[in-house]
C-alpha cells in the first residue's frame, strides 16, 4: 500500500500542497522549521485521525484559516480516495465521496507507523503511553477491539459519574459494573494475546539495533490479577470513598525490561532509545504480517540521533518495506542524512511550506 | 442599521427555541411569516393549538395518542402477552413500520444516564412494573439501543423486572453498534426483532 497523491490545504505551514509520488523511499530534506515533520504528520493523520505530536486537530489548522483539508489517493489492496476536512464547526471525512459513518470502517485504510522523538515517551512516559501503544496496534489488527475499547471508555465515564453523584442506587451501579466487566475482559484478553506476538519481533529488532542480545523482555501487567469481578467487588467501599473506578484495563501496564531490570528505571539513554525503536519496528512488522503488506513508515529525525550501528539495524526494515512495494518517508536536514541509504532514493526539498523534487547528484 | 421590531425579535426568539432551528433560520422564518398572507399564520396557529390540545400521552404505554388509551393499547387484535419497551414515543412508529410486530409497547422516556443525572426513578418504570403485575405478560422485549446506556438500562430492567414465567429478551443483532432506533432502517429493525437474545435474571 502507498499514497500516490497527497493534498494539503491550510494544514500547518502549508497553504496549498499537491504532491504525487510512487512507492519506495522518499527523503524530505530541508532546514529546520520548513515543514518536513508537518508532511509526516498529515500522513499519520490520515492513518489514525490523530497527530503523533499529541495535539488536537485545532493546532494543525494553518494560523488564521478556518479549517484544514487533507486528501490522499491510496493505492493498493483497498485503493481509495480520502478527503478529510476539519474546522471548529465542521468535520467531514469521506472515502470515495462517501461520508464515513463509523470510525471502525475507516481505520485500517491507511496504515502507518511513525518513528519520532516523541516516541521516547513510550518508555519514559506514564503507563498511558504504553496502553495507547497496545490499543493502536490492537485496533489495527483485531476487528472487534476498537468497539470494545470505545464502549469501555464510555462505561467508565458513566460509572465514574455515578460514583461521584451525591446519591445513586446499587442496582444502577451493578448495571454499569456488568458492562464494565464485559468490555474490560474483552480488552484484557486481547492484550494478553498481543504480547506473545509482539515480544519475539521486538527482541529480534532489538538484537539488530543494539548488536547484542541484552535479554529484552516485555510483560503485560494488567491491574486485574485474576478475576475482575471479584477483585472489583472487594474494592466497593474504597470506590465509594474515592468516587472513581479503581480497577480495570484503564490501569494496565506494559513493562519492558533488559536482563530483568526495568528499562524506564535502569536503562541508559541509548538503551531506552533502542528499545523504543524496537517497539516501533515490532509494530511495523506485526502490521505487515497482519495485512500482508507493510505499513507506510514515517521516520522523523531519528536517523540523525542514532549512531551508525543503531542506524544500520533499521536498514533491513526499510529494505523490506521497499521490496514489498511499501512506502517510506524520512525527514533529514541536509547535513545528517544517512548516505548509506544511497541507492533508489527520491529526494524532496522542503522550504517554507513548499516541497519540490530534487534531482540526484 | 435599524433593529427588527420588538415583536419580530420575540417571534424569532420563540422559533429559535425549537429543535433544529438556529438563529438564522429562525429569523428567516419570522420574516417570512409576518410578510406572508395572514391565512398562513391562522392555519399554523390553529394546527398548533389543535395538536397541543388533542395529542396526549397514553396512560398505559406512554405513546402519543388522541384518545385514552391509544389505538395500540386498545386493539383486541394485538398479542396481549408481549410488550416491547422503547425509549421514546417515536420509536413505536419505527417498529410499527416494520409491520412484523403485533404486541404492545411501553415507553420508558429515556435511558439510565449517570452522565446526564438520569436515574431509574426518573423513568417510566413503576408503571411498567404495574402492567406486569396486572396482566399476563409472557415476554418483554427490550429495544433500547445497543450503546452503553441502552445496554446498562436493559441489564437494570432485566434484574428489576425479572420474575417467574416472564421471558426477557433484547433486540441487538443487526442493529448498528451505538445507534438508536431512528437510524435503523426497517429491514435492520426487522432482522433485529427476529434475532432477539434472552437476558438472564434471577427469579
Ligand atoms: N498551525 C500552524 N500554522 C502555520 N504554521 C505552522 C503551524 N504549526 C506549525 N507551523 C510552522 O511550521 C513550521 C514547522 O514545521 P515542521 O515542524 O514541519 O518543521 P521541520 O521542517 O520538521 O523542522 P525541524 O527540522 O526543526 O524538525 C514552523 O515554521 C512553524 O511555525
Ligand atoms: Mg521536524
Ligand atoms: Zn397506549
Amino acid at each position: 500500500m502507498h499514497l500516490a497523491q497527497l493534498r494539503l490545504r491550510d494544514f500547518r505551514n502549508y497553504q496549498r500542497l499537491d504532491l504525487r509520488f510512487g512507492s519506495g523511499f522518499h527523503l524530505l530534506l530541508g532546514n529546520n522549521a520548513q515543514g518536513k515533520t508537518n508532511v509526516l504528520e498529515s500522513v499519520y493523520l490520515l492513518a489514525t485521525l490523530r497527530s503523533f505530536r499529541g495535539v488536537g486537530p485545532a493546532q494543525m489548522i494553518r494560523h488564521g484559516s478556518p479549517g484544514f483539508f487533507v486528501g490522499a489517493e491510496v493505492v493498493g489492496h483497498h485503493g481509495c480516495l480520502i478527503r478529510y476536512y476539519w474546522s471548529m464547526k465542521e468535520r467531514r471525512l469521506s472515502v470515495d465521496q462517501e461520508p464515513v459513518r463509523r470510525l471502525s470502517d475507516y481505520l485500517g485504510l491507511v496504515r502507518a507507523v511513525v518513528f519520532c522523538t516523541e516516541d521516547l515517551q513510550l518508555i519514559k512516559g506514564s503507563p498511558r503511553f504504553r496502553r495507547r501503544f497496545m490499543d493502536l496496534l490492537l485496533a489495527q489488527t483485531e476487528p472487534a477491539y476498537l468497539h470494545a475499547l470505545q464502549q469501555y471508555v464510555k462505561v467508565l465515564r458513566s460509572r465514574n459519574a455515578l460514583l461521584k453523584a451525591p446519591r445513586w442506587d446499587q442496582a444502577t451501579l451493578e448495571a454499569y459494573t456488568h458492562s464494565l466487566l464485559n468490555y474490560g475482559n474483552q480488552i484484557m484478553e486481547a492484550r494478553y494475546r498481543l504480547v506473545p506476538k509482539l515480544l519475539p519481533l521486538a527482541q529480534q529488532a532489538y538484537r539488530r539495533i543494539s548488536g547484542d542480545d541484552e535479554g529484552l523482555e516485555c510483560a503485560y501487567a494488567p491491574a486485574v490479577r485474576e478475576d475482575f469481578q471479584q477483585e472489583l467487588a472487594r474494592l466497593a467501599s474504597r470506590e465509594r470513598q474515592f468516587k472513581t473506578t479503581l480497577l480495570g484495563p484503564h490501569r494496565d501496564e506494559l513493562q519492558w525490561s533488559l536482563k530483568g531490570r526495568s528499562v524506564s528505571e535502569f536503562g541508559s539513554e541509548g538503551q531506552k532509545r533502542s528499545v523504543v525503536i524496537a517497539m516501533k519496528m515490532a509494530q511495523a512488522e506485526l502490521l505487515t504480517q497482519h495485512a500482508g503488506t507493510p505499513p507506510i513508515l514515517l521516520i522523523d529525525d531519528v536517523m540523525g540521533e542514532l549512531d551508525q550501528k543503531r542506524r544500520s539495524g533499521l536498514l533491513p526494515l526499510l529494505d523490506r518495506s521497499h521490496h514489498a512495494g511499501g512506502q517510506v518517508f524520512m525527514t533529514c536536514t541536509e547535513e545528517n542524512w544517512p548516505r548509506e541509504l544511497g541507492r533508489r532514493l527520491n529526494r524532496w526539498i522542503v522550504r517554507e511550506g513548499t516541497v519540490n523534487p530534487s534531482s540526484p547528484h | 442599521m435599524p433593529a427588527l421590531p420588538l415583536t419580530l425579535i420575540e417571534l424569532k426568539a420563540a422559533l429559535n427555541r425549537l429543535p433544529g432551528i438556529g438563529p438564522r433560520s429562525a429569523e428567516r422564518m419570522a420574516l417570512h411569516l409576518v410578510q406572508g398572507p395572514k391565512e398562513v399564520i391562522k392555519q399554523l396557529t390553529d394546527c398548533m393549538q389543535k395538536a397541543s390540545e388533542r395529542v396526549q400521552i397514553c396512560h398505559i404505554c406512554g405513546g402519543l395518542t388522541e384518545e385514552q388509551p391509544c389505538q395500540i393499547c386498545d386493539s383486541p387484535g394485538r398479542e396481549p402477552g408481549l410488550i416491547c419497551v422503547v425509549v421514546k414515543p417515536t420509536d413505536i412508529l419505527s417498529l410499527e413500520k416494520t409491520g412484523s410486530y403485533a404486541g404492545h409497547y411501553h415507553v420508558l422516556g429515556g435511558h439510565i444516564s449517570p452522565l446526564n443525572g438520569v436515574g431509574p426513578e426518573d423513568l417510566n418504570i413503576a408503571a411498567l412494573e404495574k402492567r406486569l403485575d396486572q396482566s399476563e405478560v409472557q415476554e418483554l422485549i427490550l429495544a433500547l439501543g445497543s450503546d452503553v446506556e441502552g445496554d446498562a438500562t436493559s441489564y437494570y430492567l432485566a434484574q428489576r423486572l425479572g420474575r417467574q414465567g416472564l421471558k426477557i429478551t433484547k433486540i441487538a443483532q443487526g442493529l448498528p453498534a451505538g445507534s438508536d432506533l431512528d437510524f435503523a432502517d426497517e429491514l435492520t429493525l426487522n432482522r433485529a426483532l427476529q434475532g432477539r437474545i434472552a437476558l438472564d435474571h434471577e427469579g
